[in-house]
């Protein structure tokens, strides 16, 4: 086979609790050796679950996990080459921070100066030197957080499982931790599969993104590939925001609004489609009324009905039609022109902004 | 090389739904095995003997008092609606519901003071005060209140000297002391940790609404605390209504409860069925009081 | 955790009922035994006369062949029953709470309360029916710590449940995670973080064993005699101030062992209340799922 191996492939997984739940619907999914990976989705929408078979603390109902290959079954979780970061850190409070970092170390039977000699250089690559001898419970949360990584880490899995393990740290923190953990995943160059409901986590850190649904991967792209293309309404709504707009496919390239007008778009279906046309906010520009839409682009006429502040940008909502309106999202720059409730605008983007999406 | 690593070399298959029961029945076996010898003890030595009891009810005995399982016959039953038998039960259940409502009675203003101390450190050190008495040898309480209910005790002093009472030892009242003393930490526990974990936001909610506070009690305090109230009803009601120990101490031959003339059955009277009966009777008053007790929602003892 | 108790605190009027309400009750709860103790250590025969301080009754107490012979049947009873008891019950909670599905678990978790609840009389009666009728065991210290350790496997489990439910299940998840089999995780992550509750559990087992006089007295065969049921022979018999001396000896051993448990579960609270362990709502969906699946 010519076929690189994949780090985690999951070949048509089910997880059924009892009879009629499915927390994981039949997924397809191919990580690569060294990708930093991320499956994102609302809560409830099996990602945590995926992550918890890929670690063996779950079975699947049915399907295959293969970890470089090599088919994982019902192999317990104390023989997979995996290693996971649990969003409650689940740090042993009965043991210091050394303790915790050499425990998985001290269960493969490593000789004590070994284990002694990766437990100090795990710690120092998450920047918690001196603080060996300290108990978790005396360490801040951001602190916590690092142990786990370090715990985990230090066994050098061929394959590292983070179940959201920021979501307990404040904004400030979260934003270096994330950082951090990208640099860190360049440092030790394994595979990080990474659970978040936070899709700017997703979008930052990602190489590639999958996105779930209701037990489905809903889309599985590069971060670029799922907020510029998304496939369907689930991901378009929920990875950034979205205009979106009940459309009609005339003929290739082109749609009917709801109020008549007629614009140029990216689309795919026959002609006669009924479409939801999705259009990015930052996308968008404004003009005066009076003005002229600059040639090869959309315009649509509205009038501004309400604005809203949000301090880096601002975002004015324009009706467009009787039953539509659309939001732009205006960067709060010096040479900006404001405008006001009940001004005449026409509103302009790139026919490549606009996407129409089949459901 | 060895078997077990034989075994291991094995190449694993995809996991069918098959595959994956077999493995969820591994896992619940497991728990069985857990459960096994604890399972198995209660079996053999609380379940069986629970059974025996119905057995031996339905038995006769010989002349010297042997129980003998032949001559099935239902006279032990019978024998429950005695005048005698009926006196003693009456009693013994009046007793358990006085003692019931009087600890309810005395541990809720008791429990309510200790919980809503400000400081953790004083509600702690206050339940601890409750707690050494409650851990302290029933029997040794119980004896206290013979010494000082007795001809020279210090409670017979004092009525003698104030003129309100004589010698309560061997009477109805010091049963009746004995019993409220015995039980009345098992009332305090529950309802201290059904008001501990209330949450006083509510309350202070309530009074703005209500006004008045005893409206604001009736209406909040009370309805929350209610687990806490069966719990402790339960808790006080069974033993009170199976107690032996304290009349047998404090009320004398006058005195008699259900558990003395269960004992007697056993000991003096040397009549088993009868005994046996009579166990299976009260078995079932417990049972159906428990019922109850969990039908209303609580859990926690 | 400081938090301001409006209820009581709006209405001094109130407060200082109840606190007066409050000493009262803690009176009627010490001062009997304060008597039995303060006596023990009276010259006088007489049991409510003071006779001024002496120790003669404690003198008389180990003299008493009968009733150190007591003692030792109830300290061996007492420790053989705790351990039994305790290995029992802690398998028992284990599989209650860490294995949602198994045959017979709700039965299980039910027969487990029964107990606690029963009359003493009642158990009393139906283990000298057992004992008699099935005639494999003689009655005696046999009997006695079979019938206790009947009693105690549920006390134990209940407690050591209650410390396991407040225990993170991600530690077990993080242990086997980390390589550790399943006795390892239990041995080296789930056990120490239980002890408290294993060891508060053993304590109340070992107290319920040294109190019990009325199963002890129906299950006890010659020379068998605990303590506690050598104490009640006493009482009935006669009134003596040997028993203040004795009664006195049970009272700080109970104390000795309400502190030892007490420490523990201070420290349990403690430890519960440390950021790391404590448990973190996910996946709700699947939660519901799994507890649906357990009520069938």
């Amino acid at each position: 086979m010519t076929e690189r191996t994949s780090a985690v492939s999951l070949h048509s997984v089910t997880k059924r609790f009892g009879e009629d739940v499915v927390a994981v619907d039949d997924i397809d999914l191919q990580i690569q050796d060294g990708e930093f990976f991320s499956l994102l989705g609302p809560s409830g929408c099996g990602k945590t679950t995926t992550l918890r078979i890929i670690a063996g603390l779950e079975f699947p109902t049915e399907g295959s996990v293969r970890i470089f290959g090599e088919e994982m079954g019902l192999r317990p979780p104390n023989k997979r080459p995996v290693n996971t970061v649990f969003q409650s850190y689940a740090l042993f409070p009965h043991m210091n921070v050394a303790d915790n970092v050499g425990f998985g170390l001290r269960m493969k039977k490593v000789d004590d100066s070994e284990v002694r000699r990766r437990v100090g250089e795990a710690i120092d690559l998450v920047r918690l030197t001196g603080l060996e001898k300290r108990s978790p419970k005396e360490l801040s949360g951001g602190e916590q957080q690092r142990v786990a990584l370090a715990r985990a880490l230090v066994n050098q899995p061929k394959v590292l499982l983070l179940d959201e393990p920021l979501g307990a740290l404040d904004l400030k923190l979260r934003q270096t931790m994330q950082l951090e953990l990208k640099d860190i995943q360049h440092e030790v160059g394994i595979t990080f599969v990474y659970v978040t409901h936070d899709q700017g986590e997703a979008l930052t850190m990602s190489d590639r993104i999958g996105v779930m649904s209701e037990g489905r991967l809903a889309q599985v792209g590069s971060a670029e590939d799922v907020y510029e293309s998304p496939q369907n309404l689930f991901v378009a709504g929920f990875v950034g925001e979205m205009c979106l707009l009940p459309a009609v496919i005339v003929e290739p390239g082109t749609v009917r609004l709801n109020g008549g007008e007629v614009i140029r778009a990216r689309t795919s279906a026959p002609n006669g489609t009924p479409v939801t046309l999705t259009v990015r906010p930052e996308k968008l520009h404004i003009y005066s009324a009076t003005s002229e839409a600059p040639p090869g682009r959309n315009a649509l006429k509205g009038s501004i009905v309400r604005q809203t502040f949000f301090g880096e940008s601002l975002v004015y909502e324009v009706q467009i039609s009787r039953s539509d309106t659309i939001e732009v999202r205006v960067e709060n720059i010096p040479s900006i022109r404001r405008w006001s409730v009940g001004d005449q605008v026409i509103i302009d983007f790139h026919p490549e902004a606009a996407m129409a999406i089949t459901e | 090389m060895t078997l077990l690593d034989e075994k291991e070399q094995v190449v694993e298959e995809a996991v069918n739904p098959r595959l994956e029961r077999k493995a969820r029945k591994q896992e619940s076996w497991r728990g069985f095995f857990h459960a096994a010898p604890a399972y198995v003890y209660l079996i053999l030595f609380f379940v069986l003997p629970l059974l025996i009891i119905f057995v031996f009810s339905f038995g006769s005995r010989s002349n010297t008092g042997k129980p003998l399982l032949e001559n099935w016959n239902f006279d032990s039953w019978g024998r429950l609606v005695d005048p005698l038998v009926r006196t003693i039960a009456i009693r013994s259940l009046w007793m358990a519901l006085l003692n019931t409502a009087v600890c309810l009675m005395i541990a809720y203003p008791f429990a309510y003071w200790i919980a809503t101390r400000a400081k953790q450190r004083t509600r702690t050190l206050l339940l601890i005060a409750v707690l050494i008495p409650f851990w302290s040898n029933f029997l040794v309480r119980t004896y206290a209140w013979r010494m000082l209910l007795g001809s020279d005790g210090y409670i017979t002093q004092l009525g003698e000297a104030t003129g309100l009472w004589g010698r309560m030892l061997f009477t109805q009242p010091a049963v009746f002391i004995g019993l409220l003393y015995g039980y009345l930490p098992f009332m305090v526990l529950p309802l201290y940790a059904a008001l501990e974990r209330m949450d006083w936001g509510l309350i202070e909610a309530g009074r703005d609404l209500y006004a008045s506070g005893s409206k604001a009690f009736r209406k909040i305090t009370l309805p929350l605390s209610k687990p806490g109230i069966i719990a402790g009803s339960i808790l006080v009601f069974i033993p009170s209504l199976g107690a032996y120990v304290t009349p047998d101490i404090l009320g004398g031959a006058k005195t008699n409860l259900l558990g003395n003339l269960l004992v007697t059955q056993f000991q003096a009277a040397r009549n088993w069925p009868f005994g046996s009966a009579l166990s299976g009777a009260i078995l079932i008053v417990m049972l159906v009081a428990t019922m109850i007790y969990f039908r209303t929602g609580g859990r926690t003892i | 955790m400081t938090r301001l108790h409006h209820g009581a605190a709006a209405r001094p009027g109130v407060d200082r009922s109840l606190a007066i309400f409050g000493s009262l009750v803690f009176a009627f709860l010490y001062l009997p035994i304060l008597v039995v103790v303060v006596f023990s250590f009276s010259g006088s025969e007489s049991v409510g006369r003071w006779g001024g301080f002496s120790l003669r009754w404690y003198e008389q107490m180990l003299k008493n062949e009968q009733l150190l012979n007591a003692l030792e049947n109830s300290v061996v009873v007492a420790l053989v029953s705790t351990v039994v008891a305790t290995v029992l019950g802690t398998a028992a909670a284990l599989s209650l709470d860490r294995y949602r599905r198994w045959v017979g678990r709700g039965a299980f978790d039910g027969l487990l309360y029964l107990p606690i609840i029963i009359p003493d009389v009642t158990m009393a009666v139906m283990l000298l029916l057992w004992f008699t009728s099935t005639g494999v065991i003689p009655l005696g210290r046999g009997s006695i710590t079979l019938a206790h350790i009947a009693f105690n496997i549920s006390f134990v489990a209940i407690v050591v449940r209650a410390r396991l439910a407040h225990m993170d299940p991600a530690m077990e998840d993080a242990a086997a995670d980390l390589y550790a089999n399943r006795w390892q995780a239990f041995r080296r992550v789930t056990l120490p973080l239980i002890m408290p509750g294993v060891l508060g559990g053993a304590l109340l087992a070992l107290t319920l064993s040294l109190d019990d006089v009325v199963i002890t007295s129906f299950v006890q065969g010659p020379g068998s005699t605990t303590l506690p049921v050598y104490v009640f022979g006493l009482i009935r018999r006669t009134v003596t101030p040997v028993i203040n001396a004795v009664s006195t000896l049970m009272i700080a051993v109970s104390m000795v062992l309400v502190l030892a448990s007490l420490t523990l579960q201070n420290r349990t609270g403690r430890r519960t209340e440390s950021k790391g362990d404590r448990p973190m709502k996910r996946k709700p969906l699947i939660e519901k799922a799994e507890s649906r699946e357990n009520q069938q």
